[in-house]
């Protein structure tokens, strides 16, 4: 609930370290991809990004590509990509997909 | 997903497996018999696939499984990397059997697996994996030693809008064998910055190992919804290349528990069956069975309905307004009435109709297997496949065909040593003919072999008594003979025929079809079985009889002729008997009044009639008030409204709205014996 709400969030809330803080929606699957791709693009430019996963229920492919090339494009720029409140619907989908590395995921699964 | 509940589909799963387990078997037949067709081949790797398919979308992981390896096994053939031989077909009509216990087992909600199928399995997976890798550890056949398929699958950018997402294909590959994600990449055609992206496109590619003994087709399969949107290649990993194998780009113990686990049922014998999501299939199988209608006969009852509607409403409109000038159209709307009436009835009767083909097809089998164990030659013929039966026919004149066939193998055809000696051709034929003749459908079982041995079956039913020593019969006689309870003439009881069930047994299953069988035979050129059958069993053709007040009906069937007995043709015989002389022979008086205890009937048996009926080769005369007429009459079921009743099958409705009761001829000769045996 709480993540689709942060879904919608036009600022974004900022970590402690100041690095920008999206949480994924529960139901983050190609439906919402536009709105996430909107949200992480005003964010891009804060340097690190740090993704909150907590509230994830559904995922699918486009949603960890959209990560996957948000990483790239961080990296890129010098920045990096976090994770807080990964889940195991994440780690499952991700591992299946063998995009753990790419997502730069912690290598397990705790909040 | 788990909201939809799979169990309505069993039925319809069981029913069709088994209907692609007979394709299967009709196709191995004719691959065994020399054909080169290559669809047969695809026949029976179609059938398998979607019994495989259908078993594990209902969670029979037995099932599955069993079907799996077969299926790699068919890929082979069907690839032509396997040829096929004798050997190969036997081995799969087993596997055919087994799959059919198996799926009688699911249904009835018992284990699928047993030893049997366990070790048909165990044969099929050393075959699959003798041939594809050079198996290494004699010990584990089906986990380590088999190889897998590398597959690169690389989205195209509109995959995604497709409704496919790679997560499914993955998980679905997951359920085949063991998979590991060697690579996953963005391709370079990718946008480099987020503002370019269209989520919706898909830009990733991956390389893929699929470990396990998994058919290309089942990995094709997969895939075969996003086929044109992606570019796939699935390549066979070198049975060398499989034991240094580590997914590169995965942490392998994270991902460990979650795919790792679905391998289990195609690597691990698995008589400890997985717990079964269903347990309801025991009392979904108790349900009364269905049947299956072409369209076009839903699509002329559905005419037939527009009639009836259309005349309905023309009666209604001149039963508004009505005045005598209208007689004439309202006897004209009756008539249609009528006519529309009989063809609905036509139209709902052909419902329940099926071709007796469903029935022949299990006799190549059959042929074949008694073929090898009696090593003899036939040919079998089938003729009249499409020749349409009731369907509750149709269910109980198997097992009588299958004895007629078996013992025509048996005992009628003769070895191929013997057949050269008597100058035949080595190979014997087998004919089944099925055909209409009047209301009846005539099926006849014919073979070339010896014929019935005569002196054997005379000798047997003098020893048995049913015959004087030295008594004089004739061919038809003899044929009556081996009709009667317990007569067998098998030297020795071979496990085929000789298991106490006999002719009169098949005779006696016959009859409660409301048919009749008969046998003509010719010493040295054969014998033909000839059954005949019932349209249908819902509605007899019968003579409508008078008995005091009540009425009765004699099946049309039974009747030999009706005649009016003059005094001096009735004899009275010891014992309070009645006998009459009729055609050379004295037949017992049956009163119908005393036997069913009727009021106010004719007593004087020259004032009534008495109606000759035959059954089980015995005649007696029924006597009876009147003749009233003839009539189709709707059997209606006596014990499902009452209870049984000695001497009648049935009742109708007649046309006035009153209650006939149909005669059991059968049980009212059986009444009078006894009514005999006691006086």
């Amino acid at each position: 609930m709480g993540g689709k709400r942060a879904a919608k969030n036009k600022q974004p809330p900022a970590a402690a370290d100041g690095a920008a803080v999206v949480c994924l929606p529960a139901d983050c699957r190609l439906a919402v991809q536009m709105a996430l791709k909107e949200q992480l693009q005003q964010v891009l430019q804060h340097g690190d990004i740090v993704i909150d996963a907590q509230a994830l229920e559904r995922v699918d492919t486009a949603a960890l590509q959209l990560l996957v090339l948000l990483r790239r494009e961080l990296e890129h720029n010098g920045g990096a990509l976090a994770w807080r409140g990964t889940n195991e619907v994440l780690h499952e989908a991700a591992a299946l997909l063998g995009l753990e590395q790419s997502l730069n995921l912690p290598t397990a699964t705790s909040a | 997903m788990g909201a939809v509940d799979l169990t309505q589909f069993h039925k319809t799963f069981f029913e069709e497996s088994l209907e692609g387990l007979d394709a299967m078997e009709a196709a191995l037949l004719a691959l065994d018999s020399g054909s080169t067709d290559h669809e047969l081949v695809h026949t029976i790797f179609r059938a398998a696939h979607s019994i495989k398919g259908g078993a594990a979308t209902f969670g029979f992981a037995e099932v599955a499984a069993f079907t799996h390896v077969a299926e790699s096994l068919l890929e082979e053939v069907r690839s032509e990397r396997r040829g096929v031989d004798g050997e190969l077909i036997d081995l799969l009509l087993r596997s055919v059997d087994c799959l059919r216990a198996m799926l009688d087992h699911t249904s009835h909600g018992l284990p699928a697996a047993d030893a049997d199928s366990e070790a048909l399995r165990g044969e099929l997976v050393r075959l699959v994996s003798g041939e594809a890798a050079p198996a290494p550890a004699a010990a584990t056949p089906a986990a380590a030693s088999v190889d897998g398929w590398a597959i690169r699958f690389v989205a195209l950018p509109h995959l995604l809008q497709t409704g496919n997402d790679p997560l499914r294909l993955f998980r679905e590959l997951q359920q085949l064998g063991q998979l590991d994600v060697c690579r996953a990449f963005v391709v370079d055609a990718a946008p480099t910055q987020l503002a370019e992206l269209d989520p919706g496109q898909c830009w990733l590619g991956w390389e893929l190992r699929l470990h396990g003994a998994v058919a290309r087709a089942d990995v094709a399969a997969v895939f075969d919804w996003v086929e044109g949107d992606c570019e796939l290649t699935i390549e066979p990993i070198a049975a060398a290349s499989v034991a240094p194998v580590a997914p590169v780009a995965v942490a392998p113990t994270l991902v460990a528990p979650p795919v790792a686990a679905p391998a289990a049922p195609v690597a691990s014998p698995a008589p400890a069956s997985a717990p079964r999501p269903v347990r309801e299939t025991a009392a979904a199988s108790s349900e009364g069975s269905s049947i299956r209608v072409g369209i076009d006969k839903v699509d002329a009852l559905i005419n037939m309905m527009g009639e009836l509607v259309i005349t309905q409403s023309m009666l209604s409109d001149i039963g508004e307004h009505f005045h005598l000038s209208q007689l004439e159209r309202l006897r004209e709307g009756l008539l249609q009435l009528e006519r529309n009436t009989r063809e609905l009835q036509e139209s709902v009767m052909r419902i329940r109709m099926l071709p007796i083909g469903s029935v022949f097809n299990r006799f190549p089998r059959l042929v074949r297997d008694l073929e090898r164990k009696l090593g003899k030659q036939v040919k079998l013929e089938l003729h009249g496949e499409h020749t349409e039966l009731d369907k509750t026919v149709l269910e109980k004149i198997g097992d009588p065909l299958v004895h007629l066939v078996r013992n025509a193998i048996d005992h009628g055809l003769e070895s191929p040593e013997q057949r050269r000696a008597a100058g035949k051709n080595e190979t014997g034929t087998l004919r089944l003919d099925a055909y209409h003749e009047g209301g009846n459908i005539v099926v006849q079982i014919s073979d070339d072999g010896a014929g019935l041995n005569r002196a054997a079956i005379v000798a047997k039913a003098e020893q048995r008594g049913l015959i004087r020593p030295g008594q004089e019969v004739d061919d038809a006689e003899v044929a009556e003979l081996i009709f009667q309870p317990g007569f067998s003439t098998a030297a020795q009881a071979t496990d085929l025929s000789g298991r106490g069930v006999g002719m009169d047994v098949v005779r006696r299953n016959v009859r409660d079809l409301g048919g009749s069988v008969g046998v003509r035979s010719q010493s040295g050129k054969g014998s033909v079985f000839t059954i005949a059958l019932p349209l249908t069993l819902a509605i007899i053709d019968g003579l409508v009889t008078a008995v005091g007040e009540e009425r009765y009906i004699v099946p049309l069937i039974s009747i030999v002729e009706s005649l009016r007995l003059r005094p001096e043709m009735v004899r009275k015989i010891a014992g309070g008997g009645e006998v009459f002389h009729f055609r050379n022979e004295y037949l017992p008086i049956m009163r119908l009044h005393r036997a069913f205890g009727c009021n106010a009937a004719i007593t004087e048996i020259e004032r009534g009639i008495v109606v000759v009926v035959e059954e089980e080769g015995r005649r007696v005369g029924l006597l009876v008030d009147d003749l009233l007429g003839q009539q189709q009459a709707v059997v209606k079921s006596l014990e499902a409204h009452y209870q049984r009743v000695q001497g009648i099958s049935g009742a109708t409705i007649l046309s006035d709205g009153s209650v006939a009761l149909i005669v059991d001829v059968c049980g009212v000769v059986r009444l009078g014996q006894r009514g005999k045996a006691a006086a």
